[in-house]
């Protein structure tokens, strides 16, 4: 990573689907790797099935802006695909993202799918996971979160051990069983990208 | 290597105020400020050393019982968001006459962007009009270090000291490092010798006022510190507050160049003219970064000696949040480009209830009510909660939404004009707010209004806090004057539909007042089990003793 270039990532989705918590999980992995990093979000009654996100900015140099600019965002994270389609032009022409592609088309006016598919495959740097078979594969419904999170770890400058810690810390409070069906879909999501890119 | 834990902004208020040892924090909920309230009542929970961390009825109720606080001689922090500062403004700008015992900390958060509010008012504005100095953080760090100093601030100066912060700082998480927490030490009661200080008659409030007006030259020697103008080689320059001054410091490090220019960063008020002169003077142009109203740009434009742009010349949007690159632009930087948007039609994806609501079963009821009285396009007056939700079509089920408790005055007010039949729709912790003196002169006033209480236990919109008129609603209806044979009870649930609708309809043709409580806990309360325990203890009470 380059040493003091400020590094962005946006987190996208629906109301409930956990991208706040993602964030959470993100920030305190970023920390504990010595990095600074801040986290913005926004709350209130976007908590009830809007639309969430989130944003986590890190680098060498102390913070103290929480908001990303436009085209400032090396990874969009996006739990929905049409949520992932909000925030496209929020990444730099080399940036990634990483989607699921399980919509949540519980809204008006929701454009036609295949558009939506279309849109997304036409974003260079876009990686799109099947999160509904892979829950089906793990047998664990909430999987989709924590293996597009697996698939960002390609992307970060984060020790393994790091975000074990930090997920197993997080879940710790739910039970062994719980911990370990979240650690199988993140590093799932990890293993989607064998090389590790680099950011 | 950055330390410590990881905090929300508004998180960190509430630390602070811990780790400065007060005895008592106090509340009513309301984003973004419900954190701060939340983070310091864990912390005294925890704690478990005789401090106190109360919701309140309302704003003005919270802040009094921090006033009631500092007078005993303890410190003390109350929060609330902007538009909750207006509804405890009364006390808010009276205690500046009093001053204040033990500090006394408002912890005050600003919506700009309206985010989740009504309104974006500014409330460094109600400072400046209550006579009363403000501390404006831009980190979160900062929000921590500001507190722990409002509190010197109260005690040393003897006023309240407001805290303000906004959206994005209330919900910036990042880390915190924490001081060695103080123990609550009492300085005892106001002395004898003050007592008349406390008591505004005229004879005493017009001396404290001239006390008050005296003490300004120490309020700013007090804030001037906090204040600094960085020099510089350029004749542009920039003025700083908040997240401006948050966004600006980011911006140097992408373009070091902005190092050149002169800077006046601001983080507390009042500003000494002093310094805006000495920063003045080195500028032919200033741009004004600060959240919500042109402040300091009204300030110094009012000086006369340089051009001074932002939010008045359209440098800024006239409304709105700033952000990073509202600053770029106004800069005249440059962004590289990024990815393309894309060309889609993305409409967009608002909040809704939650599957299951009561109160959307309320909502049906109500209107099939009123098509089945003939009054089908009969409107509603709403209220600030969850089930304001209910204005958005396609329900269109309120078509008024103005302040905490407005529904039922407005309501009295339409009748009164003529309007029948007149309804309105409130939430339980919002009707104890400040509905309860509304709906008193509601059944004083001889018209035909209809109140829908809509009754979820809990304080849903903000998280579920626990609600004040918790199994107390008919009570407090019987008492402000409503016959007891026009309260009604319902389930608000799809079966109970029908008679739910003829309960409704009898209560709309109803001449006088009528009230009907629909009472269902909060889908999401039951999910977290929040009143569990409670009801336990209720239905365990009932078995030994009468109860109603």
């Amino acid at each position: 990573m380059n040493a003091s270039r400020i590094h962005g990532i946006v987190l996208s989705g629906v109301g409930g689907q956990g991208v706040l918590s993602l964030a959470q999980i993100l920030l305190e992995a970023l920390r504990r790797s010595g990095l600074h990093a801040l986290q913005s979000e926004i709350h209130g009654m976007s908590q009830r099935g809007g639309s969430v996100h989130a944003q986590v900015c890190y680098s060498e140099v102390p913070l103290s802006s929480p908001i990303l600019d436009e085209g400032g965002a090396d990874l969009l994270i996006a739990l929905e695909p049409l949520e992932a389609l909000r925030y496209v032009s929020m990444l730099r022409m080399n940036g990634h993202l990483i989607v699921s592609e399980e919509p949540q088309m519980d809204m008006a006016g929701y454009p036609p799918l295949d558009d939506i598919y279309a849109a997304l495959k036409a974003v260079r740097g876009a990686h799109l996971i099947d999160t509904e078979d892979l829950a089906r594969r793990l047998n664990h419904r909430q999987a989709g979160g924590m293996a597009l999170l697996g698939m960002a770890s390609r992307f970060l400058p984060i020790e393994d051990d790091i975000w074990r810690d930090v997920i197993t810390q997080r879940f710790e409070a739910k039970g062994a069983r719980v911990t370990e069906k979240n650690l199988e879909a993140f590093e799932a999501g990890r293993g989607l990208i064998q090389e590790p890119v680099g950011a | 290597m950055v330390q410590s834990t990881l905090a929300l902004g508004v998180e960190a208020v509430g630390c602070a105020a811990f780790d400065a040892g007060i005895k008592g924090a106090f509340g009513y909920p309301g984003t973004p400020s419900t954190e701060g309230f939340e983070a310091v009542e864990q912390l005294i929970r925890q704690a478990q050393d005789g401090r106190v961390a109360q919701w309140a009825a309302n704003e003005k109720v919270a802040y009094d019982l921090a006033l009631g606080v500092s007078y005993s001689g303890f410190r003390t922090l109350v929060t609330m968001k902007h538009v909750g500062l207006n509804v405890a403004m009364d006390a808010y700008a009276n205690s500046a006459l009093t001053g204040v015992r033990g500090g006394l900390v408002l912890l005050v958060a600003d919506d700009p962007g309206m985010h989740s509010s009504q309104n974006e008012q500014d409330s460094r504005r109600l400072a400046e009009f209550a006579w009363l100095p403000c501390l404006e953080p831009s980190t979160v760090q900062e929000c921590y270090d500001l507190t722990f100093r409002a509190f010197e601030l109260s005690e040393a100066l003897q006023v309240p000291v407001m805290l303000r912060i906004v959206t994005r700082l209330a919900h910036c998480r990042a880390a915190l490092a924490r001081r060695a927490p103080l123990a609550p030490t009492g300085l005892g009661p106001v002395p004898e010798a003050a007592i008349q200080d406390w008591v505004l008659i005229p004879a005493n409030a017009r001396r404290r006022y001239v006390d008050l007006l005296e003490k300004q030259p120490r309020l700013m020697a007090e804030t001037t510190p906090l204040n600094r103008l960085v020099p510089g080689t350029k004749r542009r320059g920039v003025a700083l507050s908040g997240m401006g001054r948050a966004y600006f410091g980011q911006l140097i490090h992408e373009h070091p160049a902005l190092a050149e220019l002169p800077r006046l960063e601001i983080a507390a008020y009042p500003v000494d003219p002093a310094l805006e002169q000495a920063f003045l003077a080195q500028v032919d142009e200033v741009v004004v970064f600060e959240e919500d109203y042109p402040v300091l740009e009204e300030r110094l434009g009012l000086r006369g000696s340089a051009k001074v742009r932002g939010r008045l010349d359209g440098a800024l949007p006239r409304t709105g949040e700033l952000s990073p690159r509202l600053l770029k632009d106004a800069l005249g930087l440059a962004t590289p480009a990024g990815k393309a948007a894309t060309s889609l039609d993305l409409p967009i994806r608002g909040p809704r209830f939650c599957d299951g609501c009561g109160h959307v079963d309320a909502y049906e009821a109500l209107q099939e009510a009123l098509a089945s009285v003939g009054a089908p396009a009969t409107r509603v007056f709403g209220d600030i909660g969850c089930y304001t939700l209910a204005a958005q079509e396609p329900m269109a089920a309120i078509h008024a939404v103005v302040e905490m408790g407005a529904s039922i005055s407005m309501a009295v007010g339409a009748a009164l004009a003529g309007q029948t039949p007149a309804v309105a729709v409130i939430g339980d912790s919002t009707f104890g707010h400040s509905g309860l003196p509304a709906l008193l002169t509601a059944a004083d006033a001889g018209v035909n209004v209809t109140v829908m209480i809509l009754d979820n236990r809990v304080v849903g919109m903000t998280g579920q806090q626990p609600s004040q008129a918790l199994d107390q609603v008919e009570r407090m209806v019987r008492g402000m004057g409503v016959p007891d044979d026009q309260i009604q009870v319902l389930l608000p649930v799809p079966k109970q539909h029908d008679a739910n609708v003829a309960a409704v309809a009898a209560a709309l043709q109803h001449p006088g007042p009528s009230v009907v409580v629909f009472r269902r806990e909060c889908i999401q309360s039951i999910r977290r089990g929040l009143l569990k325990d409670h009801d336990r203890q209720e239905r365990e009470r009932c078995t030994t003793e009468v109860c109603s």
